[in-house]
């Protein structure tokens, strides 16, 4: 069989090209044969000036304008057929040798070599040497040497040129020779043997028949050589003398030979048609070739040479002049019938070339798997033999196979998509491709064929000595079918590969990757402190609407406008360390090592830093690549590199994607992530990285400790929060805000602070004071904390419940090495500084309750006694005896109910607690000496409550002394001012009217109360407990705020006689009746200037003030009662001890509004004691106010209205 | 514009889901039979993924052998798709071989359903025929099965068992 035949076969002059001399330099000796190979054909017209006829030519009708002869070069020669005599094409007819002069300088020696490569060409009947590059001295030697042909050196045109000459001149030699050669056979007759016939036992009755068939042999030759010599219709003459004379004496062989001859000589003839008429003749004589063919097989068989290759070739030869895709189904006949005959050859490089032709026969039809298949089968042929270049030549085919399987490398395909650039944009946007085509990368996997073909591969290549072929063979097999291979196939596959890369130099790069598998994971968004902010310059607030701003972590309409396009924006910035996770998985069942793994970063503006992984069987890892961005532009990020089994390849993440999209659809053995454990993730696109210059970084941390503050429930502290610039840029812009939840206990910020140290530059450290008051813990929040205390574990920040500090900040607005877009503003940057503070559960407050009692009935337990001192300018009582000072009452209030607020607190910690109890008395009088009360200290002196640990204890405020002066300061404030009065009538209807501003004086005085506590040597706070104080403080609101309509006041008249007015409180100081009880016996100075003014036994002249405290006159009838100590009525009845002048009874009265009217009278004391003056009315048509105030509904009850008492303390006779 | 846009593409994306839903069902069987005891059964979906395959001789068992048969249908498809566009049978009798083997097909409906086709060694034709209609049939009711993902590989032991059954019956 002979490699590459079709039907023109036959009319090819076969010219064997030998180099002869010194060794030829390959790129020489490829530029000499494409010279000489360019000449394929030759045309008869330029043929015809090297053409002389030296008789008459046999070649009657040939075709000079037209024709032309054709010639196969064959390199290296060829051994002489044995079938040469029955197919002439066959024959080496020509010897051309080619000779590189400088090295080989004797050209003498040359010829002599020359003349002895030619010795085997037994039929050739022209020798050509020709010698390139000769030196001078060689072309005046060349001129003795004949034999040999130098090509002076000149440029390549000047060459082919002369190639073509000689080429011309070899081609007319040859068209006589051949005149030559057909004349002799015509004129004497020749020989012609075949291996058949040499086998062929020559009985007398088969010379007859020999004799017979040499003659249409004879014929048959000629034909030959006069397709040969370009002249097909001569050629069609001798053969149809052939074929007749073949079928005659049955001699199928030749009659099949001649036939084919026919066909090719009708094919030349009619060179460049091709009709169907055409086609129907050519096709009905070839299977008649291919029948006759069959048949001198069969009668041929028991011999020991086979025919069948001429069949085979005849069939091959069809199959190729067919090979159309509308035939394909003949050609496909054709070519099974080939294939079939391949049992039938004996030789196994037969068989080779047979399915070598059949596999590119089959290529150019389309079929790409049934070329794949022969390929295959020729890879597998040389396969059995048994050296490397057998092993070079299969491992080539199976690379061309590889496609068709779809096995291919990377590196080979990759080629293939840059040249078609078909999947190159879908590829490079790396977006979500569409599922079609995703399916369309999974096509033709057929994984059985291609587990096969790759180890096919493999073994040749290792055959081969190609160890790069063999990683890359073992890589592809081991990644895409790690499913279908057992534990002990994947560790021997990985030894291939280390294997391999040991013979492989050491940073050898492949463009299959072979495991881990690796996708991306994900991008750690950017921690809160080195946020990056979009910076619009134009507004006050640059950072305003780029970030999410306001409460909610999530804000809808924020997001809408990135969400749009589906792939996020990453901003990188010049030199500062970013960070990618990618999740890697060895599926397989051996430890994998992956000497470093890095990003792959192609757009050349990012250091990547190289890890090292060590992967145990079935198991997969998510690992943090990092780099540094080193210039500003867009980062692409395709994948992986990775440095595996000695070998670096690039892992894509497209790859793995598409792998599990595949996976998905079930068109892929397996998900590897998912074999391996690790949760089904969502395809995460490489966003869209820029990288943009230097930023400020501000490092924050807190001055003693990033620990959390631990306060108690309330507690006040300042937190000193320090600001670095870690960055490069000075900082030129900063903003401070506060988000997260309890905002408001974040009491102050020192704003100016940070301010004042702008620009911050890069290094610097400004300290930021913050005061933090801690916050009521949640009903929840308690709970968990109680739980947590009893637990021990009480020290736990709720990173929910803390405020943040949010700071915007940024570096100058542009960035002065990039002037080239004026308009790009460098971004800024946000930190969040958790305020961290865990707040414990302090102080427990339980209840308030407002106490209320009468100052008589305590009397006698030396309880609150009023005690009048001095100075009319303020009603402020102090006593100078402290246990007394808790109570102070001013005996111009008017109100005797006396009221306390009791407030219970617990606790529950294990601290205890010192509370303390004040009262603020800030600027809310309103400037009038008189009125206001305000010179009460904000600290009462109060001693300190303790609260131990686990205990409760209740805390008393007073509510009368200073909280009615308050009051009285509110309504005057907006009431026009009167005169002394402290009691303005409040009760009047314009008050009334205005609840609002009750409730505001409510307000008012609640917030005046505060509680604090101390606990240990540095926490100190105050508890909320306003809510429970109105809560407590509601209900009895109106007694508390408003005084009596009258009050009544007693004093001495010194002058026997009532003084007409003691309206003045300094002449009142001087004459004050103090109630003194046992404490005025134990007096100190003020008491002992009323000792002995009242005694027993004396007419002691007194007055009576009653005061109205309304805006209105009141009528009414006064009458004033003296007890004594056991409270009975000293001054009626029987038993009276005291007697008295003037009236005390039914005294009708009517005192203008907000003024006093006095009424005098006088006591004779008879026994010395204690008594209690008091003074009571009736009230005469009172007005409706009053008996609002009263609490009465019916408008005939009597409103009867009692003032306070007074102690008198009669001592007796001195 | 943009609202005839927005309009148009849902129902775009449904149709293309329907085709979708009717072209994955495309499924070519191939069947393998080889010598008189030996025969590999292959279904091949759309995709030319193999979904089903089925050494279903008794001869032969080794797995060098198994492959070529498995290479012989996979060269068998070139023709089988060119072939089955230019013939309205469904049956397709001995379209390829390869030395003794002889590859016959059945194509499912229409070509772009299920196309089954079957190499056999022109042998008991009928047999190989009834055989493919009844593999059609189970083929079928997989496709019903909810739980399959047309085009993906075929699994289930029941099917292996009766295409096993089958091809005792009738190869």
């Amino acid at each position: 069989m002979e490699p590459d035949v079709s039907i023109e076969t036959d009319c090819e002059i076969r010219v064997a090209v030998l180099p002869i001399g010194g060794p030829i330099p390959p790129p020489r000796l490829r530029d000499y044969l494409s010279m000489l190979s360019g000449h394929r054909r030759v045309d008869l017209s330029s043929v015809s000036s090297f053409y002389t006829e030296h008789q008459k030519s046999p070649f009657t009708h040939q075709p000079w304008d037209s024709g032309s002869l054709r010639f196969k070069y064959v390199v290296g020669g060829a051994p002489p057929s044995p079938w040469e005599d029955f197919q002439s094409c066959r024959k080496t007819l020509a010897v051309v040798g080619l000779c590189h002069c400088p090295s080989s300088p004797d050209l003498s020696l040359v010829a002599d070599l020359f003349a002895a490569a030619c010795k085997p060409y037994t039929s050739a009947l022209v020798h050509r040497c020709f010698a390139f590059c000769p030196s001078d001295s060689q072309l005046d030697e060349g001129k003795k040497v004949d034999k040999v042909i130098l090509f002076p050196p000149s440029d390549r045109q000047t060459q082919e040129i002369h190639m073509l000459t000689m080429v011309q001149d070899l081609a007319a030699s040859l068209l006589m020779e051949f005149e030559k050669w057909v004349l002799r056979a015509e004129s004497a007759g020749t020989i012609l043997k075949t291996p058949l016939d040499s086998q062929s036992s020559l009985s007398s009755e088969e010379v007859i028949k020999a004799k017979k068939r040499r003659l249409g042999r004879a014929q048959k030759t000629i034909g030959d050589y006069c397709l040969l010599a370009g002249s097909p219709v001569d050629a069609n003459a001798h053969y149809s003398t052939a074929i007749e004379l073949a079928r005659l004496t049955g001699d199928v062989f030749w009659h099949a030979g001649a036939l084919e001859g026919s066909v090719c000589a009708l094919l030349v003839d009619r060179a460049g048609q091709k009709d169907a008429t055409l086609e129907e003749e050519v096709k009905y004589r070839y299977y008649t070739v291919i029948q006759l063919y069959r048949r001198a097989y069969l009668q041929d068989n028991a011999q020991r040479v086979s025919t069948v290759s001429f069949e085979l070739e005849a069939a091959l030869k069809l199959a190729r002049y067919l090979c159309r895709q509308e035939l394909a189904k003949e050609v496909v006949e054709l070519l099974m019938g080939a294939a079939d005959g391949a049992k039938s050859l004996i030789d196994a490089s037969d068989r080779l070339i047979l399915y070598v032709e059949i596999a590119r026969i089959y290529g150019s039809l389309g079929y790409q798997r049934k070329a794949a298949f022969f390929s295959r089968q020729v890879a597998q042929l040389y396969l059995q033999q048994d050296n490397s270049f057998a092993a070079i030549s299969a491992l080539q085919v199976l690379s061309l196979t590889s496609k068709a399987y779809h096995v291919q490398s990377r590196g080979a395909s990759q080629k293939q998509d840059t040249l078609s650039n078909s999947l190159g944009p879908s590829h490079a946007d790396g977006g979500k491709m569409h599922q079609q085509s995703v399916v369309s990368l999974f096509e033709s996997q057929w994984s059985t064929l291609q587990m096969v073909v790759l180890r096919e591969i493999l073994m040749s290549s290792v055959r081969a000595g190609d160890p790069l072929a063999a990683w890359s063979a073992a890589a592809r097999l081991l990644r895409s079918y790690y499913p279908l291979i057992t534990p002990a196939g994947q560790s021997g596959l990985a030894s291939s590969l280390v294997n391999s890369s040991e013979r492989l130099p050491a940073g050898t790069r492949c463009a299959d990757p072979a495991l881990p598998f690796i996708r991306l994971h994900s991008f750690p968004i950017h921690p809160s402190q080195m946020d990056i902010v979009k910076r619009s310059p134009a507004k006050e607030e640059w950072w305003a609407g780029s970030a999410p701003s306001g409460p909610f972590i999530y804000t809808p309409f924020s997001k809408g406008g990135s969400n749009d396009s589906n792939k996020q924006e990453l901003t990188w910035i010049v030199g500062e360390p970013v960070q990618v996770l990618v999740e890697l998985a060895n599926p397989c069942g051996f430890d994998l090592v992956v000497e470093s793994i890095y990003l792959s970063v192609h757009s050349g503006n990012f250091d990547a830093f190289p890890v090292s992984v060590n992967l145990p069987p079935n198991s997969a890892k998510v690992i943090l690549l990092s780099g540094i961005p080193t210039k500003v532009g867009p980062v692409l990020i395709p994948g992986c590199k990775v440095h595996c089994f000695g070998v670096i390849t690039e892992h894509l993440f497209k790859d793995v994607d598409n792998l599990l999209l595949g996976a998905a659809q079930g068109l892929v053995l397996s998900d590897p992530f998912r074999s391996c454990g690790s949760g089904k993730l969502k395809i995460v696109s490489v966003p869209n990285i820029s990288v943009v210059p230097p930023l400020p970084l501000l490092v924050s941390h807190v001055v003693g400790g990033d620990g959390a503050a631990i306060l108690y429930e309330g507690e006040i502290r300042d937190i000193a929060i320090s600001f670095t610039n870690a960055g490069t840029v000075p900082v030129e812009q900063a903003h401070i805000s506060l988000s997260g939840k309890n905002q408001d206990s974040v009491i102050s910020i020192a704003r100016e602070s940070l301010r004042s140290a702008l620009p911050l530059k890069p290094g610097a450290e400004v300290t930021l004071p913050v005061t933090i008051k801690a916050w009521q813990l949640g009903m929840m929040d308690s709970d968990h904390a109680s739980s947590k205390n009893s637990s021990g574990v009480s020290r736990i920040s709720k990173e929910g419940s803390i405020p943040l500090l949010v700071i915007h900040y940024a570096g100058p607005l542009t960035y002065n090495e990039s002037p080239k877009n004026g308009d790009f503003v460098s971004p800024g940057r946000r930190l969040v500084v958790p305020l961290h503070v865990c707040v414990l559960q302090g102080l427990r407050f339980v209840k308030a309750r407002l106490l209320s009692m009468e100052i008589p009935a305590h009397v006698h337990d030396s309880l609150p006694n009023p005690i009048f001192v001095d100075d009319g300018s303020a009603e402020v009582v102090t006593s100078p005896n402290s246990v007394n000072s808790l109570v102070k009452i001013d005996p111009y209030s008017g109100s005797w109910v006396f009221r306390l607020l009791e407030l219970e607190l617990s606790n529950p910690t294990d601290v205890v607690f010192e509370v303390n109890v004040s009262v603020r008395m800030d600027g809310t009088n309103n400037g009038n000496g008189v009125t206001s009360i305000q010179n009460y200290a904000a600290d009462f002196g109060y001693p300190k409550t303790r609260i131990d640990c686990d205990f409760s204890a209740r805390v008393l405020i007073p509510l009368e002394h200073f909280k009615l002066p308050v009051l009285d300061g509110s309504f005057f404030a907006k009431e026009s001012q009167t005169t002394d009065g402290l009691g303005s009538k409040i009760s009047n209807p314009a008050e009334r009217n205005s609840k609002a501003e009750l409730n505001a004086s409510i307000n008012n005085l609640i917030t005046k109360i505060k509680v604090r506590w101390q606990s240990g040597r540095n926490s100190s706070g105050e508890l909320n407990i306003k809510d429970a104080i109105q809560a407590a403080l509601q209900a009895s609101m109106m007694d508390i705020l408003l005084p009596e309509p009258l009050t009544f006041l007693f004093t001495l008249a010194k002058n026997g006689i009532a003084n007409e007015g003691i309206k003045s409180p300094k002449e009142l100081s001087e004459q004050t009746i103090v109630a003194g009880d046992s404490s005025i016996q134990s007096a100190s100075g003020s008491n002992t200037r009323f000792k002995g003014s009242i005694s027993a036994h004396e007419m002691t002249p007194m007055e009576v003030l009653i005061r109205n405290n309304t805006k209105e006159p009141i009528q009414m009838s006064l009458s004033v009662t003296c007890r004594d100590v056991a409270g009975e009525n000293c001054i009626e009845g029987s038993k009276a001890t005291v007697l008295w002048a003037g009236v005390l009874t039914g005294i009708q009265l009517e005192v203008p509004p907000l003024e006093e009217v006095s009424h005098s009278f006088s006591l004779y004391f008879l026994v010395p004691g204690d008594y209690t003056l008091m003074g009571s009315a009736i009230i005469n048509s009172a007005t409706e106010m009053l008996r609002a105030r009263a609490r009465t509904d019916s408008s005939e009850e009597t409103i009867f209205c009692r003032g306070s008492p007074f102690h008198i303390n009669v001592v007796g006779a001195l | 514009m943009e609202r005839e846009r927005g309009t148009l593409s849902p129902q775009a994306s449904t149709a293309d889901k329907i085709a979708r839903s009717h072209t994955i069902v495309e499924v070519r069987v191939l069947a393998c039979k080889v010598m008189a005891t030996t025969a590999c059964f292959i279904i091949v979906s759309r995709n030319d993924i193999p979904i089903y395959e089925a050494e279903v001789g008794s001869a032969m068992k080794k797995e060098e052998a198994a492959h070529q048969h498995q290479f012989i249908l996979h060269a068998a498809l070139d023709i089988v798709q060119d072939l089955a566009w230019t013939m309205s049978a469904m049956f397709l009798k001995a379209m390829d071989r390869f030395n003794d083997l002889v590859v016959s097909v059945y194509v499912t409906a229409g070509h772009i359903l299920p196309i089954l086709m079957l190499l056999h060694d022109s042998r008991n034709e009928d047999g190989i025929k009834s055989f493919f209609q009844e593999v059609h049939e189970l083929y079928i009711k997989i496709l019903l099965n909810p739980l399959y993902l047309p085009g993906s590989r075929i699994t289930s032991s029941h099917f292996d068992t009766k295409v096993r059954a089958l091809a005792r019956k009738y190869l």
